[in-house]
């Protein structure tokens, strides 16, 4: 049983106790949309963690600098042997294979230790006894950390945009031959003609059905010499041979095949460039930018979540460097829809054109062979996934703040 | 610690009201433990309010209760007048606390942490931060890092994250641990001209003596419950009364006051004759008492009246407690 003593007035305080209106001033702390300050004071916690920040700044920038600063280094003294530092096919290398990648994992590690810090390091009581509302809190985490991880991807990719421009190659190498750039298939059926031997000994040669005069073609093939080899040796004819004993054919004829053989190569080498165009970056640039956000926001809610960061961590990287490959390629009956669901996946289908995706290991350059690999998924499904996500993962994170116990 | 003082709004925004902290029926439950227990609590405004009771009594889960670091099962409660958690944070813009050891962001400086907590509050926190500093005694050591910080420094850095909002109110959880005796009557004195500029601070503790030097009114808490509460003096009024006799023969002392219609308790220790008085015993019994022991032939060279302190009164109540079955 209780026993309060004197419950009923309460002693005389030995001091005069503060006696004011009854009107507070108007204190909005109790409002979900975070204040400027609180932003940016996120923002200086997050930034002064050094050792963090280097690790970052290595992996973001650090990498594509490295590779690209010795490709420049090994061109420069040996360039016979090793050819430029950018140029396009690099170009897709690094932003698929690395920045994709890595600044997913990047933007998650620095969303998980925003997500959890104030917990691990006991500031969260702290930052809930001044009454600030706990949603405004978490909230004040996500630009907060996009502030740190976009300008990072931003600076890692434009260091590859600009070796990827500037150090480029001067000539477009095309099966093994230098070919002239962005030329129109009338271009380049014209540049055929002229270099009617080279086109016939080192382009593929495409037949079809509709392919006029197969035997002639053949024969052209079978008596133009290619080095050393038989005649015809290194083209890779799909169609079956001709006859044998073919008529001697004349130059007219040889012309007209290597015009032939060029327009059936030709959307090969429209999607082959010295650099990357700037729409192409642009757009790169932004599909980035978007998968850091999304590894941001996740991190953020997972590591809230937990509640620390190394579990949380752990998680988004086999997320990003197992789960996501085998559940965009593998078909898995009656999961595919589960499959669907992999935000990886989704991201992977919005990637632009041109760009391998999902580590580079889907495509080949230059193509969307990489896409034709994912599991299929329409523009519409894959933003409502993203979407989905990052709601998701918000409410999440948010959920466990307001609800915990401080 | 320096005299410098934050700047304050302490009597200007809450609405009036006796109490600093009210609370009816407050429960809160781990499974089966009973953290906090059916509490009611009152604290007046404008004092040093002490809140006393032996490890895991509940003293820290009832403040986590009452700052809304976690939630109550049951009662009711508010701060400064405003009711939590529905008003929660109309009730926390004027309240500073520290719950447990006070922990911050290790790789930024004492400033740079206060930052960060200045702006989870009004705009008007940020100008309180140096002479926040000022005032615990840590504006020398601002710009340190933490993570080089003493458990005092810590302590004191906590302090002046409590008087960023200018509060009405501070509850300090266990202030005096890691200070050393220096610092103890630094923050003593803290404590003090905080309750001077007319605000309350609830001071959890098991440093009887410290809270006796520093609070105006006590609530003793053990298991969950508060078993008592209200002013110092008042408290100590209802306490026994221990008398220590110095006389030849404290043998047969004994044995003659035993045989009296006092009611005393007697007791032969080292230091000689202990007697003690029921709680309202006169001063004329201690005239009885030698009286007596003169009348049996006992020489009495000493008779001396102890005062009643809050230390022995806590362990009369918890032993009280302990006897119960």
């Amino acid at each position: 049983m209780t026993t309060v003593s004197d419950l009923g007035t309460p002693p005389p305080p030995p001091h005069p106790a503060p006696s004011g209106p009854a009107v507070a001033p108007p204190d909005h702390r109790g409002r979900w949309i975070p204040t400027g300050t609180m932003i940016t004071t996120r923002m200086m916690e997050l930034r002064k963690r050094r050792g963090l920040m280097i690790a970052l700044i290595l992996v973001t920038v650090g990498i594509p600098t490295v590779f690209l600063v010795i490709r420049l280094l090994m061109h420069a003294f040996a360039p016979k042997t090793y050819g430029p530092a950018g140029g396009y096919q690099i170009y897709t290398a690094l932003v698929s294979g690395v920045l994709y990648v890595f600044g997913f994992i990047v933007a998650a590690t620095l969303g998980a230790t925003a997500g959890s810090s104030d917990l691990t390091e006991g500031m969260f009581r702290h930052l809930v006894v001044t009454g600030r509302s706990r949603l405004a809190l978490y909230l004040a985490r996500i630009p907060a950390g996009l502030a740190i991880v976009v300008p990072l991807v931003a600076v890692g990719f434009t260091i590859v945009c600009a070796v990827c421009v500037f150090a480029a190659p001067t000539r477009l190498e095309f099966n093994g031959v230098n070919v002239p750039v962005g030329v129109s298939r009338a271009g380049l059926e014209s540049w055929a003609a002229d270099h009617a031997d080279e086109v016939i000994c080192n382009f593929g040669v495409r037949l079809g059905p509709s392919t006029p005069d197969v035997s002639t073609l053949n024969a052209v093939l079978n008596s133009v010499p290619c080095g050393n080899g038989p005649p015809g040796s290194p083209v890779n004819v799909t169609q079956g041979p001709g006859p044998q004993g073919q008529p001697q054919v004349s130059q007219a004829q040889i012309t007209e095949a290597a015009r032939l053989i060029a327009a059936s190569n030709y959307s090969d080498y429209a999607r082959q460039f010295l650099y990357p165009s700037d729409t192409l970056m642009i757009k790169s640039g932004l599909w980035l930018e978007l998968e850091a956000t999304i590894g941001l926001i996740v991190g953020l809610g997972l590591g809230s979540l937990l509640g620390q960061r190394t579990v949380a961590v752990i998680l988004m990287i086999v997320l990003e460097i197992i789960l996501t490959p085998i559940l965009s390629r593998a078909r898995i009956p009656h999961l595919s829809n589960l499959q669907r669901a992999v935000v990886g996946l989704a991201t992977a289908h919005l990637a632009p054109g041109g760009l391998p995706v999902l580590g580079g290991g889907g495509g080949g350059p230059g193509g969307n062979g990489g896409n034709a690999a994912l599991l299929p998924e329409s523009t519409t499904v894959a933003v409502c996934v993203i979407v989905a996500w990052l709601v998701g993962w918000t409410v999440l994170g948010a959920w466990r703040m307001m609800t915990r116990d401080a | 610690m320096t005299t410098t003082t934050v700047p304050s709004t302490a009597d200007t925004h809450a609405p009036p009201g006796p109490w600093a902290v009210e609370t009816h029926g407050l429960t809160k439950r781990f499974g089966d433990n009973v953290a906090v227990n059916d509490v009611e609590l009152l604290v007046p405004r404008g004092c040093a309010f002490g809140y006393l009771g032996p490890n895991g009594a509940g003293k820290t889960t009832l403040i986590r209760v009452l700052l809304g670091l976690t939630h109550a099962d049951a009662g009711t409660m508010s701060l400064l007048g405003h009711r939590v958690p529905r008003h929660r944070d109309a009730a926390l813009a004027r309240v500073g606390a520290i719950v447990d050891e006070p922990r911050f962001h290790g790789h930024l400086t004492g400033r740079q942490n206060l930052k960060i907590l200045a702006a989870a509050r009004e705009p008007a926190a940020r100008g309180r931060i140096g002479p926040a500093l000022e005032r615990v005694g840590i504006a020398h050591r601002a710009d340190d890092k933490v993570a080089k910080y003493s458990m005092g420094m810590r302590q004191r850095l906590g302090v002046a994250a409590c008087l960023l909002g200018d509060p009405q109110l501070l509850i300090l959880d266990e202030p005096m641990n890691g200070l050393d005796p220096a610092g103890m009557r630094e923050m003593r004195d803290m404590i003090l001209s905080l309750v001077a500029e007319g605000r309350t601070v609830v001071l959890s503790s098991h440093l009887l003596d410290e809270v006796e030097r520093t609070c105006d009114a006590v609530a003793i808490v053990d298991r969950g419950k508060v078993i008592r509460q209200g002013p110092i003096s008042q408290l100590l009024a209802g306490a026994s009364l221990e008398v220590q006799v110095e006389c030849s023969e404290p043998g047969r002392a004994a044995t003659v006051l035993g045989a009296t219609s006092l009611g005393a308790g007697v007791a032969v220790g080292p230091e000689g004759l202990g007697v003690t008085l029921p709680a309202g015993t006169g001063r004329d019994v201690v005239a009885e008492i030698n009286r007596v022991l003169v009348t049996g032939g006992i020489a009495v060279y000493r008779l001396q009246v102890l005062q009643a302190s809050l230390e022995s009164w806590f362990l009369q109540v918890t032993s009280r407690l302990g006897e119960a079955p």
